[in-house]
C-alpha cells in the first residue's frame, strides 16, 4: 500500500519527510493541499491536522502528523526493509544521541535560520512585507554562534552521531538560508565538510536541486 | 548504577525528567549547578551541555541532554524493568502517535505556556523584572486556543493517546506552574481538559513532584 503525503514540496518540513521516504526506499504519493487557506477548513482540521499544518502522512488508514515524528515512525517501521540505510541505530544509547541531536536542531539551529529564510524568501512573497535588516542581522549573529557549537560537535566526526542518521537529515532542507549565507558554513571547516558530505548523498542532492530549481523558476510566486 | 541528573527541580524541563525517572521507578541523584551563570562556563559547555542548558543526564558514563530526548531514552532503556509503567507503547503506530503528541506539546502548547511560566514564576524572583501584563494576556489567549484543540483531541479519551504515556507526562510540570499561578480557568473551563488534568494530578509521580516543588517555592 502506498504512502500518501500531504504537503508542498517547497515547504521545508515536507521536504524533510520526502528525504526520509527516499532514503528508506519507500514509494509515496505527494498530494498538495488546494491552498494555504484550505488548511483552515473544518474538514482539514478534523481529518488531517488539528493545528492546520503540513505535512500529514497516511500509511494506509494510519494518520500521523508533525515532520520529525513522521520520520521517526517511518524509520521504526520500515528501516532495513527496502535497503540497508539505517537512520536510527538499534543501540539504545546511539538512538538516544540521534534523538538529542534532533532536539538541538529544533531548539537551537531552526529558530535563527528559519527567521533568515522567512525574511529573505517569504516575507515579501507571502506577506508583502519588506525584509527587516535588523532582524536579519540578529538572526545571522545568533546562527553564527550556533554553528560555532556545531563546529565543535563535528570535530573528528563525519556526521553528527558519527554515522549518517536521521539527525543529519533533519538539518538538510535549509538550502535557501545556506545559499544566501554560505560564508557561515564555508568559514567553519568541520561544518563545511559535513554539509558537502550531505549534499553528495544521492537523495539529498536530488532533493536540493529540485527545491533550488523550483525557486529559480518561481521568483514571482 | 544510579542516574545522575544535573539541573534545578524548579526548572520545569528538569522536573520533566524527574517525573519520568519516578514514573519508571528509577533511583537518581539530583545535582543542581552552582548557579545559572555556571551553565556558560567552558567546563559545563565542554562536558555537560554544548549550548549551556539543563537538564543533563549521566547514566553511568553515558551523557544525554535535552529533556524530551532524555525521557525517550529512559523509557526505551528502562520501561517495564522496575514496574509496569509503559510510557512509549511497543506498537509502532501507537508509539508514532505518542511522538506526534509530544511534538504538539513542543510546537504549540509549550511556547505560550513557557512565556506564562517565565512571567508569573521567574521574572521577578530570579531576574528582578516585573511581569509584563501585555505578554501575559497574549500568551493566555494563545494557550486558550491551543487548549480548545486539546479539548477536541481528548474527546472520548482519558489520555492523549488513550492510555497514559510520555505524551501526557511532558506537559505536566509546566502546566502545574501555570495552573497554580492564576490561570486555572484555562483548564477548568474545558471539561475534557479538566478531567484529564485531574487524572494527571492524581498520579503518584506527579503528586510527589508537585509537592517537592511547592516546598521549594515556599522556602525560597
Amino acid at each position: 500500500m502506498t504512502i500518501k503525503l500531504i504537503g508542498k514540496s517547497l515547504s521545508s518540513p515536507t521536504v524533510r519527510v520526502i528525504i526520509c521516504l527516499k532514503e528508506l526506499g519507500l514509494p509515496y504519493e505527494l498530494e498538495s493541499p488546494a491552498s494555504l487557506q484550505s488548511l483552515k477548513d473544518e474538514d482539514y482540521i478534523a481529518n488531517k491536522h488539528p493545528f492546520r499544518k503540513i505535512p500529514v502522512l497516511f500509511d494506509g488508514d494510519f494518520r500521523i502528523t508533525e515532520s520529525r515524528p513522521i520520520c521517526r515512525y517511518l524509520v521504526s517501521k520500515y528501516q532495513d526493509k527496502h535497503n540497508d540505510t539505517i537512520l536510527i541505530p538499534n543501540d539504545v544509547h546511539k538512538a538516544g544521541l540521534v534523538d538529542q541531536f534532533i532536539s538541538y536542531e529544533l531548539s537551537y539551529y531552526d529558530p535563527p535560520i528559519s527567521k533568515l529564510i522567512h525574511q529573505e524568501k517569504f516575507s515579501k512573497r507571502l506577506f508583502n512585507k519588506d525584509p527587516d535588516p535588523e532582524v536579519i542581522k540578529q538572526a545571522r549573529e545568533e546562527f553564527a554562534k550556533v554553528l560555532d557549537v556545531y563546529e565543535k560537535l563535528l570535530e573528528r566526526k563525519e556526521y553528527l552521531n558519527g554515522e549518517y542518521s536521521l539527525a543529519d537529515i533533519v538539518h538538510t532542507y535549509y538550502v535557501y538560508g545556506i545559499v544566501t549565507h554560505s560564508d557561515l558554513w564555508d568559514n567553519r571547516p568541520n561544518v563545511k565538510n559535513w554539509w558537502n558530505r550531505l549534499c553528495n548523498r544521492d537523495v539529498i542532492k536530488k532533493s536540493l536541486e529540485e527545491t533550488k530549481s523550483f525557486w529559480e523558476n518561481n521568483e514571482n510566486i | 548504577m544510579t542516574n545522575r541528573l544535573i539541573g534545578y527541580s524548579a526548572s520545569y524541563p528538569t522536573l520533566r525528567v524527574i517525573i519520568c525517572l519516578k514514573e519508571l521507578g528509577l533511583p537518581y541523584e539530583l545535582e543542581p549547578p552552582a548557579s545559572y551563570q555556571s551553565l556558560k562556563n567552558e567546563d559545563f559547555i565542554a562536558n555537560k551541555h554544548p549550548f549551556g542548558k539543563m537538564p543533563v543526564l549521566f547514566d553511568g558514563d553515558f551523557r544525554i541532554t535535552e529533556s524530551r530526548a532524555i525521557c525517550r531514552y529512559l523509557a526505551s532503556k528502562y520501561q517495564g524493568k522496575h514496574n509496569d509503567t509503559i510510557l512509549i507503547p511497543n506498537d509502532v503506530h501507537k508509539a508514532g502517535l505518542v511522538d506526534q503528541f509530544i511534538s504538539y506539546e513542543l510546537s504549540y502548547y509549550d511556547p505560550p505556556l513557557s512565556k506564562l511560566v517565565y512571567q508569573e514564576k521567574f521574572a521577578k524572583k530570579f531576574f528582578n523584572k516585573d511581569p509584563d501584563p501585555e505578554v501575559i494576556k497574549q500568551a493566555h489567549e494563545e494557550l486558550a486556543k491551543v487548549l480548545d484543540v486539546y479539548e477536541k483531541l481528548l474527546e472520548g479519551k482519558e489520555y492523549l493517546n488513550g492510555e497514559y504515556s510520555l505524551a501526557d507526562l511532558v506537559l505536566c510540570p509546566g502546566t502545574n506552574y501555570v495552573y497554580g499561578a492564576g490561570h486555572s480557568d484555562l483548564w477548568d473551563n474545558r471539561p475534557n481538559v479538566k478531567n484529564w488534568w485531574s487524572r494527571l494530578c492524581n498520579r503518584d509521580a506527579n503528586k510527589k513532584s508537585f509537592e517537592e516543588i511547592k516546598s521549594f517555592w515556599e522556602n525560597n
